[in-house]
This record gives C-alpha cells, structure tokens and sequence, in this order.
C-alpha cells in the first residue's frame, strides 16, 4: 500500500507543454480521479507514473521511493487501458495469468489466483475463450482481471469505461465503485466523463491545458468551484453562464435588459454562474427576472426550460410536471447561496 | 408503361453483366494462354511442341531427361531452394529487428532512414550488378551459393523490413504497453505479444521474399557460372544446337512454377494485404 506523490511535474515534446509544472498528493487507498477535457495532460500524468512516459522534469515518489527511472516493471502497479490492452492470442485464462507468469509465480499458485479474479469479475465461464469471442463489457473485465490478480501497489485507470455503451458504462460503473471497495488499493483514475469522475471519486482534478485546475472532493469541485472551467465543465446540464456587471449589489445583464440581487459593489467583466437545478420555474413576475420560453425540453425525469434575454439564454431545471410554452413569458427564481460570481477575463473566482 | 421500363431496365443490367462476364473471360484467358501452353508443352514430346493440337499423348519423358545429364536440373532445383531458403531465414529476424525499432522508437532521421531503405529498391539491378560481380570476385565468392544469399539478402530486405513495419504498426501499442506494466522487460514484450501477433506477417514477409530469391534471375546470371547456376539460369541451357527445346523448357518452367503456386495459394488472403499495407505504409 503506497501514495503517489508528483513533485513539480513538467511534461514537454519540444515547445509544447503537456504537463506544466504540476504536484499532486495521492493518498493511500485514495481513489483520485483525473478529469478533464481531451489534451488537457490528464493521460499524460497517469502514464508518467505508470513510467510509460518520462516527465522532463519533477520527481516521481510511489511510496516513499523515487520512481523516476525505474521502469513500469518495477513499479509494482497495475494498468487498465482504455482500448483493454488484452493479448489476442492468449486465452483469457493466459490473459489474466500473464502478470503472474511473467514474475515467476510458482505455477501451483497461479490458476488460484487467476480464478479468483475471475471470480470477482464475474469471468469464470469465460476463461477458455480468446478476447475476440467476447463482448466490450467482458474484455474490459479481463482487463480489469489481470489488473487485480496481482495486488500492486497502485491502479492505474486509463478511461476505462469509455469504449463501452451507455448502458454497460453505468452497470461497470457501479462495478468499478464496488471492486474498488473491496480491494482498498490506491487508485489513479483517468477520464473525461464528469459523472464517472463524480461517483467514484474520493477526490477529483480536474485539469486543462496541463494545469490542475482544482483538487477537491466531487462535493467541493460541484458546489464550490475555484474557476470559469471547472464551473463550466462540471455539471450536466452545464451550468449557465451568463455575462454582465455588478452595480451596487445588482447583477445587470450584458444588454442592461434584466436586473437580478447579486454581488456587491462595482464590477465589470463579470460571469454570473448559476447551475440550472439552483434555478426555480415560477410564474411571470413573481421571480428574480421573466424572460419568455426559447424551449421546453422534457427529459421525463425533469424539464429543462431556456429562457432568452437580449442575446444570451439560461436554462432552468423544473420538476417532471412543470409545462411550459415556446415563447411564453416565466419567471425564474435563482437559489442565492449558489450563485458564483467570475472573472470574465481571467475566468477565477470573485468573491463578490 | 412502367413495367415495360422496368423490363428495359432490367435487360440494360443483362447487358452490361454479361459485357462484364466477357470480358473478364478475356482476360483471364489472355493471362493464362501462357501457362496454359507450358503446362502442356510440358508434357507433350519434342515433335508434339511445335503443333498446337489440344489432344497428345501426355508423357513425363521430359521431367526425366530435365534431370538427368547433361542438365542436371536437381542441382539448379538445390541451389535454388538453399539459396531462397537461407536468404529468408536471415532475413525475416534481421528485418523484424529493424523493423520493431521502426515503428516503436523515435530515432534520429528516422524518415531519412525509411526513405533511403526503400529508395535502393528504385536502383535498376544492371546498374549494380558490375559492382557486385567485380568485388565477388576479389572475394572469391563469384559462383557461390554464399555470393547469391548476401545478394540476395539485400534485395529482400528493404521489401521485408517495410512490409513488417506495416505489421507491428497494426499492433495496438495498448498492448505492448500493458504488457510492460504487467511486468514485462522489452525483450519479453518482443518474444511473448509482438511476435505472436505479428506472426502472421512474419510468414506473408517470408514467403514474400522466398518467392523474389526464387525468382531473382540478373543476378544469379552474371554471378554465377557453374556450380551455383538456379532455376531461372538453368533455363537457357535448353538452348541447343537444334533450336530451342521447348518442352524441355516448358517442363523445367513448371518445376519453377509449381512452388510459387503453391506458396501463392498459402498466402493469398495476406499476399493482398501485404502488398497494400506496404504500398500504402
């Protein structure tokens, strides 16, 4: 059992940067997730640890070693890789034994071992099969198999979920969360997906352009974000942004057409942020601002109501009975313990 | 109305299917005149050659006189199959070496090297056969099975090393890298995933150059004289005072052929793919 500690991480290919100057603490058994949009150095960071990659300069500490030149081999981690990473040609009996072959385990403990990892991924009728006979949803299995037949020190996930359907995604999901209970290994989880990075974090990064934008828990990064990103890329449906400025303690719109008790002070330049399940539906005057129906989406389990003013929209989260007309004139109501105020420039956070 | 267009376009498609069959016919037959004329010449006496009759009497009497003296056809048959044999034994592991370092590593001129392996195939053979022929010489190995392997061996390896390239390139890097983090040192990555995966294209690349070292004819006519001679020289040795023996030729065109055919049907589904992953790699 170890934490990952990256001190001063910096990753380069010539002129461009893929990781820029980054640390991290990961704690034991921590289930840290990496989130962030695609090129924004996550994968990066994970395989600098996994050693598939060198970081150009900064140190690496699994434990309390110094990992930098060592390699993956000697790690004492395991990898799940998005495109499974399976060996075609060996059964998935071979598949899931090979970390164990490989490092000369006494042959009477391996076809143990491999079972029972089997047995934890529900793969045991499987394992004469080749990877080719066998569904996304199992191969994944195998992959995850042959992370835990061992139990190294760190897992290393890299999108793991995000070659399988909608549906199996949630149902691995739920797996994942379950396994990683059970096994208390500490766990670097890379992905792009929020609601992945959301359930089955203990903490989550978040990172774009080779920056870790914010560390926190999934509470913190959704309730309490440091910045224009995270604001915008957390939370589904997005959360609104919408442009203005803040005179004594009013929030006006950019246009100046709607006018809602927000902020203190003088301000230009500012992003209101208010996430659209912070917003109530109400009726037309009764509310912080009306603004007339631009649509009326149903998702069955809740509405989702966009009001237009001047040239921007907001869109509202209602209950699953609310109905509301195209052009129709409502009120919207915002929660004023969440709305946060950012620089429209610099994209961080005010405290206004 | 439009039943009777209907008809018309059907008949439209008769047409121009039935265009299509016939002309597939043609040239099918105009390619396979040629072999079908050996394989019977083959078979057919000296003075059945010069009719071309569809019914003779067929006899094997010339695959009997090919091997006997004074042609002596069996040591053109050896030499040919230890000289195609040795050159792809050395070349396949030589190749998939190069080829490994090719498609894994960045190295320096990496292109550079690339490009240059595959521009000593655009040099004619005649332009540097002179060279070969003189420094073989000073080394004594003019008329050598040894002197036609290392020719040899350079004409195939530039196709070998770029046809497996484009197989290892097919090997997702996925699995290579799992393997390095399940424990694996390089080495075993090589031994245990890449060649097993790649094993399929390691045999399409061989057969691929055996077939180029059978075939190799300019080099094998200038290098050798008398103890090397292979299949392909061997043929004008049926160049006699009385003209051209013809079945004699068209018997030993068979014993040339035969392999080919063989290996070709082995690897036909790969020979496809190896021709356009090398043409478009």
């Amino acid at each position: 059992m170890a934490g990952i500690s990256l001190k001063n991480i910096t990753k380069s290919w010539g002129a461009f940067v893929g990781v820029d100057n980054q640390s991290l603490e990961v704690h034991d058994k921590e289930f840290l997730v990496l989130l962030g949009p695609s090129g924004c150095g996550k994968t990066t960071t994970m395989r600098m640890i996994a050693g598939l990659e060198d970081p150009t300069s900064g140190e690496i500490l699994i434990g309390e070693r110094i990992v930098n030149d060592d390699l993956p081999k000697d790690r004492d981690i395991a990898m799940v890789f998005q495109n499974y990473g399976l060996y075609p040609h060996m059964t998935v009996f071979d598949n899931i034994a090979y970390p164990l072959k490989v490092r000369g385990t006494p042959k009477s403990e391996i076809a143990p071992r491999v079972n029972k990892a089997a047995e934890q991924v529900e793969l045991t009728e499987f394992l004469h099969r080749k990877p080719k006979a066998l569904s996304g949803g199992q191969r994944q299995r195998v992959a995850l198999a042959r992370a835990i037949v061992r139990t190294p020190q760190v897992f290393l996930m890299d999108e793991p979920l995000s070659n399988l359907d909608a549906k199996l995604r949630v149902t691995m999901r739920a797996e994942l969360k379950h396994l990683s209970h059970q096994m208390q290994i500490t766990t670097v989880y890379v992905t792009h997906d929020q609601i992945e990075a959301m359930t089955l974090a203990d903490r989550i990064a978040v990172m774009k352009s080779g920056r870790i934008q914010q560390l926190g828990t999934p509470e913190e990064i959704y309730n309490d974000p440091a910045n224009l990103f995270v604001a915008s890329f957390i939370g589904s449906p997005a959360m609104n942004l919408i442009h203005g400025t803040v005179k004594d303690g009013q929030f006006i719109t950019a246009g100046g057409r709607d006018v809602m008790k927000a902020g203190k002070g003088n301000r230009d330049n500012i992003v209101l942020g208010v996430r659209p399940e912070d917003l109530s539906i109400v009726d037309a005057g009764t509310g912080d601002f009306d603004v007339p129906v631009y649509a009326f989406e149903n998702t069955g389990e809740s509405v989702l109501v966009t009001g237009q003013f001047g040239k921007q929209r907001i869109t509202a989260k209602g209950g699953r009975h609310v109905r509301k007309e195209i052009d129709e004139v409502v009120g919207i109501k915002a929660d004023p313990d969440h709305i946060y105020m950012f620089d429209a420039k610099g994209g961080g956070r005010l405290d206004l | 109305m439009t039943e009777a267009r209907m008809l018309s376009g059907r008949r439209k498609k008769q047409f121009w299917g039935s265009l299509h069959l016939v002309l597939i016919l043609a040239a099918i037959f105009v390619m396979l005149i040629p072999i079908i004329w050996i394989a019977m010449a083959a078979f057919k006496t000296h003075v059945d050659v010069y009719q071309l009759k569809l019914q003779f009497t067929p006899t094997l009497e010339n695959f009997k006189i090919v091997f006997d003296a004074p042609y002596f056809l069996g040591h053109k048959l050896m030499n040919s199959t230890i000289v195609a044999f040795v050159t792809v034994l050395f070349a396949i592991p030589i190749a998939t070496c190069a080829a490994y370092s090719f498609s894994r590593f960045r190295l320096r001129g990496e292109t550079m090297m690339l490009v240059m392996i595959l521009a000593t195939q655009f040099v004619p053979a005649v332009v540097i056969v002179l060279p070969f022929f003189v420094m073989f010489r000073d080394l004594g190995i003019l008329d050598t099975r040894l002197g036609l392997i290392l020719v040899n061996l350079a004409i195939v390896m530039p196709f070998a090393i770029w046809m497996i390239k484009g197989f290892i390139d097919g090997i997702p890097i996925d699995t290579e890298e799992a393997a390095l983090v399940d424990g694996s040192t390089r080495i075993q990555v090589i031994r245990n995933i890449v060649l097993p995966m790649a094993a399929p294209g390691l045999v399409t690349a061989g057969i691929f150059c055996f077939i180029i070292a059978w075939n190799e004819f300019l080099f094998a006519l200038i290098l050798t004289s008398k103890d090397a001679v292979t299949l392909p020289i061997g043929l004008a040795l049926f160049k006699a005072e009385e003209g051209d023996l013809w079945n004699l030729l068209a018997a030993a065109g068979i014993i040339i052929m035969v392999p080919m055919f063989v290996l070709a049907l082995i690897i036909q589904k790969h020979f496809v793919q190896g021709m356009t992953m090398g043409a478009v790699r």
